[in-house]
This record gives C-alpha cells, structure tokens and sequence, in this order.
C-alpha cells in the first residue's frame, strides 16, 4: 500500500468511527466480514489491575489431555521427585503433545481428576504437591541432541522443538502446533499474529501483548525464517491502545535486525474479529473454502500466546509450563490477569481475587459468549484457559417460540441461516443440518446473543454436531463389523476347503499306493477291476505293503547276519530297480485300464472311474519317474 | 405415397429407438439385487442372529424376497424397522417388546479370574474379537465388539458380561436444550 491510499483509508477510518457514534449502523461499515455485534466488553475489569506472578498453589493438576488429538502418556510415577521442565508424560499416540512439570515437587497421585470440560468428567491427571523451591532441569529440551536426520532440515528441528516443548494452540482451540505447520518451506504466503481477542471480559493476550511485545515478534521471526514466510501481519483489535502502542514499539525496535518487517493492522472492535475465518477475511479479503483449513490456501494463523511459547522453545530451549489467565468477572473485587502454572486450579485463583461473596456458583471457562459453565470448580487451568469467569448466576430468560425474525441469520459471520439450523437441529433432521452446512459453524454465539425469544441456538447445534459425529462413528463401527464378520465366514469357509483338500490329498495317495499294488495280470485279463471300489484297493494296497514290510524286514535281517559292507549298497540298488520296475508297471496297467475304458465307454464304466484311473496314471508316472532318479543316482 | 413415407420413417425410428434400448439394457445392466445391499448398509451389522438369520445379510436377503418381516432387527429397533419398511414399500409394523426401549451400545466384557481358556465364546464371536488360545486366557477387543451377546450364553462358567462405555470427554454429547439447563449468552453489569 502506497503512502498516499494508507492515510486515505486512515481518514475514511477515522471519518466512520466518528459517524459510527451517531448512526450505529455505520460501525458494520468498519469491517470485511458478515453480521457480528457489539456487545459490551468489561475488559478494564481485569486490566486495572497490574499483571500478577509467581502464585505457587498447593497442588498441581495435570491432566494427560489438554489438547486436540490423544493423550500423552504418564512416564513418572506416584511418589517420585521431579524438576521443573522435566518430562512427565511423554507423546507415544500420533498427534500427542508431552507434558512438562510447572515446577519441582513430588508426585502425590496418577488418577482421574475432574476435566476443565463442559462435561465435567473425570479423566487421568498427574497430581503434583510443589515443594516450592522451584529447581529446574538445565537444557530441558536438549536441543544439541536433535536426531541427526533433523539437523539438516531446518523445518524438521522446528516442528521437532515444538513438539517436545509441547506448544499448542493457546488461543483456545488447543491444536497441537507442529501438527498445523506443513513439512516443505515456502508453502506459506503470510503468517498472522491473531491480537483481535474479541470476547468480553478476556485481557489475557491484551496484558500479554503489553508486557512482552519482543518475546511475540521473536517467535514470529523464528517461525518466519524457518518456513520462509514473506508476510507477518500483528492483528490487534482498536479497543487496546495499549498493546498497539507496546507492539508498534517493538517492531521499531527489531525492524533493523530482522527480516521480515512485520505490519501493523489496527483491526475494527467487533465480535467475533478474533475467529480464524473472520479475520483472514478482514485482513487479506480470503475466505477459507468449506471443509478447509487455512493453511490450504497458504496462511498460517498464531495466538501471541502461542507465539511467545514457539520463542521460549526455539530460542530459549523451555517448555511450555505456563500462561497468562484472565481472572475476571461481577463477582469478584479485583480482577487481574496473571501468569501461572499450567495446572493451578480454578477456585484457588478466583479466591486470589477476592469474591464479593462466596463462590457457591459455577464459574464459567473461557468468556461470557464461547465460554462454558463448569461442572466442578475444583478444575485445572490447561494450556488453552485464557479466562476464568465469575459472574454470580442471574435469572434465567425462559426460552420462547422463534418467532421468525431472521435477526440470527443478519448476525450470522459465516453467513448461515441459523433459525433454518436451529429448526432442524430441534427436530433432530441432521442431515438437513449438514445441507444448512452445520459443521461450517463457529459456535460464537452471536444468534443466540440477538435472540429476542433467548433461545439457545449455540446448545442445539452443538448438540447436533455431537450427535452427527457419533452416527458417523457408529457407521464406521458397522461398516467394521460387516468387514470383519465377511473376513469371518471367508476364513471359514477357506479352513473348510483346506480340510476338504487335505482328505482328498490323503485318499489320492492310498489310491496312487493302492494302483502300485495291484497285479498286472488283472487288469490285463478283464477290465472289471478297474471297478473296484477305492477300499478294497486301499485293502490290498495295505496288505501289499505289509508283505514288502516282511519281505525287506527279512531281507535286512540277512544282510545283517551276512554283515557284507557292500551288500546295503546292491539291495538298495535291487530295492530302487524294483520300484521302479513296479511303477512302470503300475503306470502300463494304468495306460491299458484308461484304454480299455475307453473302448468300453459305451459300455458301464462310469466317469468317475475315468478320472480315478487317469489320477492313478499320473501318480504312478510321478512315482516311476522317482524310482528310475533314485536308480540311476544309486 | 405420403403415407408409405410416414410409415416408413416411423418403422425406422422403431428400429433406431429399439436398438439404442437394447443397447442401453446391456450397457447399464444392473448386476444382482441392488436391495439387498441397500438393506445391509441400514442394519446394525451387529450380527447378533436375533432376528433368527445367521447374520445381517441373510436377514436383508430373505427381506428382499419378501420371506422375512420388517420387525425383526433388535438392536436397530425401531428407526431401522421404518427404514426396512420405506426401503420395501411395506407397512412398518410394531417391534417387540425388548426393542421399544433403546439400549445404550454394550460391549462384552470377560472376567479373567473366572475364565477357564475353553475357547467355546471365540467361535462364537460373529467378528473375530474375541482373543485366546486353548487353556489361556481370554479377554474382548472392545473397539471390535457388536456387543451381539452371542458369546454370553456358550460361556461353561458364566464369566462374561455385557458393559456400557464411560463416557469420557471424547464420547460425551451436548444435550439438546431444554428451558431448565442453558448457557448463558448475555452477561449484564451488576449494579453496585
């Protein structure tokens, strides 16, 4: 942007803004996106008061989950000591992130503890009792010991820190950041620094972006120069002066040494401006397709929260282990922000603010329009708590009939139709929720906050979404059971063929055995034989080879007695000729019985015995080319 | 004249259309009973035999000659019945009585103190997910079972029972709203 177009926008801005004071609908002319409101914000609540740290709670929860994806696994165990920055459950599962102690202590318990979750369910946590000296690991990610295929591949060892430093997205949606990032340079045009925190009450990332403008912008360039990102823009909301103040000090600060310059972009105050999809929209007129993510169409988007953790791993070599909260909310004296320990519990840092009375309600995670009543107050902070809420509950409005006002759908920053969405989602038709594109939703609330009937919108389509991914999982189930029940009966069946073909096998070969035994002159003399049943040709098969048996018994125990050293060598010579001889035979006999069936196929030889005599043939061929191999090698 | 003419153009038009169908019949030939399938894909595929077929396609291929009743699915119950009867253009009749009520999905679980290493429950298993050998012990792949509790009844001492899910963070569902329970949206300044 030249001088010139920028400081034209700058008046139309300010021109608005002022407008926007007495014509209210002027301030939705501020900004790219569809809908949003204005709600009121609270935000200098929390930020009177100066940035708290160093609270050390009695206990520590640290459950194994804390972000998208699937459970570390625990690799300490109850009673141990550990150090802060020190690996206490390490990522086995694919898309896992490990977890680190916030500081030293012991480990009192591995057991379920309630979850900072809608739910309120219990899961696995590692419980650690602080024993407030606070010791750390030296080098705690060792990055000198990068594996050797990694230290070539700039991007490798970056996506590798983040991982062990267990970085994820702070912001609140709790991505695991190197599974975001793709694996080839170049493949991002702009990285966006995400300031906008839209939601009342919240100042976490405001007092973040106050206090530590260099560490943000360091993280930022450290992800810049490894993926080679030609763009950064530092979105920051216009309701905090402050923080655009601290960055734009900042940025004159590192401009000589860095780079990539990064841009300044005063964003309008409206809510939901902090939503991805809003405000990639805002700052580069992109919409992200349907079923997209961002970095598809080349953007990658950070929290500063995020960024700061991405600087303390690449650059400082520490783990994550801690945040900046927002403690805030009508029923507290003095809110305040504070930096603590990953694992601090909710109640204890609401009592810190001291409550104007006693918290006999259930505090709200997150902000007042996204956020989530808890279950259980006794919860942990987790890498993705940007606030904690304590607003004293409040008569509820009773939920009335839609009255088709259509002021959800003005509202809507994605531009869907939520009464179509919430009719649907109400009488259960979810596959009409999905033509409504459903899953396209961003849960911000804005519909129900404009509700005139106070239905609540934002419940009916989340419970929609679960009940939609459970179908789905429900047909991936089915669709599994029908394959293994198919793989079932297959192997059945082939268990059923081998056993068929092992019999047969069997009873070929007494036959094969059977067609040896029998005498030449039978044959010869009348066909008829070749009628014989299959047992009695087993039968005199047997009783052949009893004979042959004696006979060679005999033989053997004579050429013992005689104790010749040569003789062993010409019986076994006799013995092969004989066989072989026996087996030409057998394959004659074999040829004229298939010839006399033959010329007495008009008569009553059956097929049956057709193919029996041919088989017979064959084996007797096999066996007589055996005999003359072992013959002519003896 | 006229009229030989108009005869013959429509006799060559019977032949065109004619050959164009018969082609089309070979070309676009549909192989085997597509309803069977379209069946299969709506049942559990739990393949639990209740229905008194050995499995979920030979009950959706006796509903396609038309030998079996809509109502017979257990576990699908009754939005499976309706979909059997839509799909057949039949009238959806009542399920007994176990399948009013809907079960939440179980899984079978095998007491490992109790079992003996017969083998009898892993022939049993519709799905292969039953693991053991003779004389050892045995235990379900839950992520495998159907939960057809076929393996219950052929147990010699009786150490298998059927466990629903926990619901952890990942299973658990939003419920649908009612006026009692909801997420406040509006937070309003208290006057002091």
């Amino acid at each position: 942007m030249s001088t010139k177009t920028m400081r034209m926008s700058q008046l139309s801005h300010q021109f608005l803004t002022k407008l926007s004071a007495i014509v209210p609908l002027a301030k939705h002319w501020l900004y790219k996106f569809h809908g949003g409101i204005f709600p009121d914000y609270h935000k200098d609540l929390a930020l009177k008061q100066p940035l708290r740290q160093g609270y050390m709670p009695k206990k520590l929860i640290l459950p194994l989950q804390q972000h998208m994806g699937e459970p570390a696994t625990a690799c300490v165990k109850v009673g141990e000591n550990v150090l802060k920055y020190q690996v206490i459950a390490q990522a086995i599962e694919p898309r896992s992130v490990p977890l680190h102690a916030p500081t030293s202590g012991k480990v009192v318990a591995i057991a379920p503890q309630p979850l900072p979750h809608a739910s309120g369910v219990a899961e696995m946590a590692i419980v650690i009792e602080p024993d407030g000296l606070d010791e750390a690991l030296t080098n705690p990610l060792q990055q000198d010991q990068l594996p050797p295929n990694n230290k070539q591949d700039p991007i490798a060892a970056f996506k590798h820190t983040i991982l062990n430093a267990g970085v994820v997205g702070m912001g609140g949606a709790g991505f695991p950041s190197y599974a975001k990032l793709p694996n080839q340079p170049g493949l991002v045009k702009h990285l966006i620094i995400n300031g906008a925190e839209c939601e009342p009450f919240i100042t976490c990332d405001d007092m973040l972006m106050q206090t530590h403008p260099a560490e943000i912008l360091a993280g930022a360039h450290a992800l810049a120069t490894a993926f080679q990102i030609p763009n950064i823009i530092f979105a920051i909301e216009s309701n905090k002066p402050n923080a655009i103040k601290a960055v734009r000090h900042a940025i004159a600060g590192q401009a000589s040494n860095s780079v990539v310059k990064v841009q300044l972009v005063e964003v309008a105050t409206v809510y939901p401006m902090g939503g991805q999809k809003q405000l990639i929209q805002e700052l580069l007129g992109l919409e992200i397709p349907h079923n997209k993510h961002a970095i598809d169409i080349g953007i990658v988007m950070m929290n500063v929260a995020t960024l700061r953790a991405i600087h303390h791993a690449i650059n400082l070599g520490l783990p994550s282990v801690s945040r900046f909260v927002t403690v805030s909310g009508h029923g507290l004296k003095e809110p305040f922000n504070i930096e603590t320990m990953i694992g601090t519990p909710f109640d204890e840092l609401a009592m810190l603010a001291k409550p104007a009375s006693s918290i006999n309600y259930s505090l709200i995670m997150g902000g007042p329009m996204m956020g989530v009543r808890l279950v259980n107050n006794h919860v942990p902070v987790i890498k993705t708590t940007n606030c904690i809420l304590a607003n004293p509950p409040e008569p509820i409005h009773q939920a009335m009939a839609c009255i088709r006002c259509g002021e959800c759908a003005e509202v809507c920053p994605v531009n869907l139709l939520p009464q179509q969405l919430y009719w649907h989602a109400k009488a259960q038709e979810f596959d009409k929720t999905q033509d409504y594109k459903l899953f396209d939703c961003i849960e911000c609330g804005c519909c129900a906050y404009v509700c005139p009937s106070h239905i609540p919108l934002v419940q009916y389509y989340r419970n929609a979404k679960a009940e939609i991914r459970e179908q789905h999982a429900q047909a991936a189930l089915a669709e599994q059971a029908k394959q293994r029940h198919e793989a079932r009966l297959a192997r059945i069946e082939r268990e059923k063929l081998e056993r068929e073909a092992k019999l047969a096998a069997k009873k070929a070969a007494v036959k094969a055995q059977a067609a040896e035994a029998t005498p030449k002159k039978d044959v010869t003399a009348e066909p008829a034989t070749t009628k014989l049943s299959a047992r009695e040709k087993a039968m005199q098969a047997a009783k052949a080879r009893q004979a042959a048996a004696a006979a060679s018994s005999k033989k053997a125990d004579s050429a013992a007695v005689k104790s010749e050293p040569a003789a062993p060598s010409a019986e076994d010579k006799r013995k092969a000729a004989m066989a072989a001889a026996k087996a030409r035979a057998a394959a004659k006999q074999a040829k004229q019985a298939q010839q006399s069936d033959k010329k007495s196929a008009t008569e009553s030889v059956s097929v049956e015995d057709k193919r029996k005599a041919a088989m017979a043939a064959a084996k007797a061929r096999a066996a007589a080319k055996k005999a003359q191999q072992e013959s002519s090698d003896a | 004249m006229n009229a030989w003419l108009g005869i013959l153009l429509f006799l060559a038009l019977a032949v065109a259309f004619g050959l164009l169908l018969g082609y089309a019949a070979v070309r676009f030939k549909v192989e085997g009973d597509p309803v069977v399938e379209i069946i299969d894909q709506k049942l559990p595929q739990t393949q639990c035999g209740q229905c008194g077929y050995p499995g979920c396609k030979p009950y959706a291929e006796a509903l396609a000659k038309g030998e079996a009743d809509v109502n017979l699915c257990i576990p699908g119950g009754e939005p499976t019945m309706l979909e059997i009867a839509e799909i057949l253009k039949k009238d959806p009749k009542p399920m007994a009585a176990e399948a009013t009520e809907p079960k939440p999905p179980m899984v079978a679980l095998i007491d490992e103190n109790l079992c003996i290493g017969c083998v009898l429950c892993i022939k049993a298993c519709p799905v292969d997910a039953i693991l053991g050998a003779t004389k050892m012990m045995h235990t379900v792949i839950a992520k495998e079972c159907t939960g057809c509790e076929l393996c219950i009844p052929v147990c010699p001492v009786d150490c298998i029972s059927m466990v629903t899910e926990e619901v952890s963070s990942k299973n658990w569902k939003w419920p649908q709203p009612n006026s009692v329970t909801r997420i406040p949206v509006e937070v309003k300044a208290v006057e002091s």
